[in-house]
């Protein structure tokens, strides 16, 4: 039960992507897709690394993989909105942008570090490379320069993010010191 | 089962055409063709649902290069306005703010005589005309707009600018009341007020238009109501909205998105699918209301008009 409720919150906002692409028809579809699949991939990949910081509170240790799962799921999405929708399937343009802008390169190997730890989640593969996982800051580091340099301007919202984003990022830090202390 | 075949050659009486329809198949070809160039004229007439009544008396565009428009919605309800916020679908219900009554626009710099222009008062002196342009962002999007307005040029031959007078700066207003976005400070958007600037024979141009409307009536708000530039062989962000203040300078003015970032936004802003922006390519576009994306032109499809302008310039360098 808690399960499903997990994976219908994760759920929604696809369908909320969804609705605004086909019912609500927006102006934009591309950029839309771009920005909430991005945003969302973002939120819930940031959100993934502070489960054992609150386990204490809310346990979600068990839930943690599905998570990280829908985070990947929403890199995918961005990633091929880029590659089909955006880029229309030109190969050339696709390798000519990629090594060119340092906005997209950063994006792609945020990905791709995504991507290995998606198809290294499974039970047995995970044994093997879970120490690896750790690459989760590094792509986390590269999403949010990514995700910062796609605005023309820093807003007032992007500033509640990247506050945000710091906070956590320093709890994480402070977590990591303590267990290491701890350890010795 | 007994099924009778009848050969191919043997036709029925409804196969066959009468030989006066037959006749006159060329004249059928033909409404066929116009049935087609017509379609344009029904899209036209689709896209201006949902618009307020016409109200102004305007010369209209003969739309040489049959481009199609953009509805009235999509022009509406996707904008780019700083000052009320960054969300491009926002700007329409905030815009409610801005207050157009009285409208002044104050001309000074290295003119004759500085002088404050009752908008009303000149508006109703211009000889008002429709202008359909392609306008393209720098994000890479695009739409086709019916403008209605007047030359700058008409505008500038009234200030009677000195000789010494070499660019031309605009202005928005300034006024924390009107613009949420300008009370921000340092967490605003970019640098308030908004400013603006073309080179004098940019500014001369038969292409640069003034416009007070689109679609036959008073420009809406979020569109920069009452009256902004609009360059469509520039990206949009030189098409300065909301204008209150004109200045004949003699040095090159520091545009707001120069300010900004001179690295990947330039005075000039031409539309150049050669050049790319440093984090989007220009070489193609997605006009609202499309999926897939369509080629971008040099100048946005207005180089004859324009190109003799940069004539010996580096477009890489004066970006």
């Amino acid at each position: 039960m808690k399960r499903l409720t997990i994976h219908l919150l994760l759920l929604s906002p696809l369908v909320f992507l969804l609705a605004q692409l086909f019912i609500f028809e927006v102006n934009d579809p591309i950029k839309y897709i771009y920005i909430v699949s991005g945003i969302t991939a973002t939120v819930i990949l940031f959100f993934s690394i502070t489960i054992s910081m609150i386990k204490k509170h809310i346990n979600l240790m068990k839930f943690r993989k599905d998570i990280g799962l829908f985070g990947f799921f929403y890199a995918l999405l961005h990633m091929v909105n880029f590659i089909v929708f955006d880029a229309q399937l030109d190969l050339g343009f696709i390798i000519e942008e990629t090594l060119d802008k340092p906005f997209i390169y950063l994006g792609m190997i945020a990905f791709f570090i995504l991507l290995f730890m998606a198809l290294t989640s499974t039970k047995k593969l995970f044994r093997k490379f879970n120490k690896y996982h750790r690459l989760i800051y590094i792509a986390l580091v590269l999403i949010t320069i990514h995700f910062i340099m796609a605005q023309k301007t820093i807003a007032l919202d992007l500033f509640c993010y990247i506050v945000i984003i710091i906070v956590i990022g320093y709890y994480k830090l402070l977590q990591i010191i303590v267990r290491n202390n701890h350890v010795k | 089962m007994n099924i009778i075949k009848k050969p191919s050659w043997n036709l029925s009486e409804n196969d066959v055409t009468p030989q006066e329809l037959f006749d006159k198949r060329r004249s059928f070809l033909k409404l066929g063709a116009a049935s087609m160039v017509a379609s344009g004229a029904i899209i036209e007439a689709l896209a201006k649902d949902n618009i307020p009544v016409a109200n102004l008396k305007y010369i209209k565009d003969k739309n040489i290069d049959n481009l199609k428009l953009n509805t009235y919605e999509q022009i509406t309800t996707y904008n780019n306005f700083y000052e009320f916020t960054t969300s491009k679908g926002g700007v329409k219900d905030l815009a409610h703010t801005l207050d157009t009554n009285n409208w002044k626009i104050e001309i000074d710099g290295l003119v004759e005589k500085p002088f404050t222009l009752d908008l009303e008062d000149l508006i109703s002196k211009m000889s008002i005309e429709e202008r359909i342009y392609r306008f393209r962002c720098v994000e890479g999007w695009s739409m086709v707009v019916p403008w209605n307005g007047f030359v700058l040029k008409d505008l500038i031959k009234a200030a009677k600018p000195l000789s010494k007078a070499k660019y031309i700066r605009f202005e928005t207003k300034y006024d924390e009341e009107m613009f949420p976005d300008q009370s921000r400070g340092v967490f605003g958007s970019v640098d308030y007020p908004y400013v603006e600037g073309l080179r004098m024979d940019e500014a001369m141009n038969d292409l640069t238009f003034m416009a007070i409307g689109l679609y036959g009536s008073r420009l809406p708000k979020q569109n920069g109501a009452p009256i902004r530039l609009v360059t469509p062989w520039k990206y949009g962000f030189k098409s300065i909205k909301s204008i209150a203040k004109i200045s004949f300078v003699e040095e090159e003015p520091l545009n707001t998105w120069q300010k900004a970032n001179s690295r990947e936004y330039g005075f000039y802003a031409n539309v150049n699918p050669n050049v790319d922006h440093p984090r989007w390519s220009q070489k193609r576009e997605r006009v609202l209301g499309k999926f897939f994306k369509q080629k971008t032109l040099m100048f946005n499809g207005y180089e004859e008009e324009v190109a003799h302008l940069y004539k010996g310039m580096d477009l890489r360098k004066y970006i």
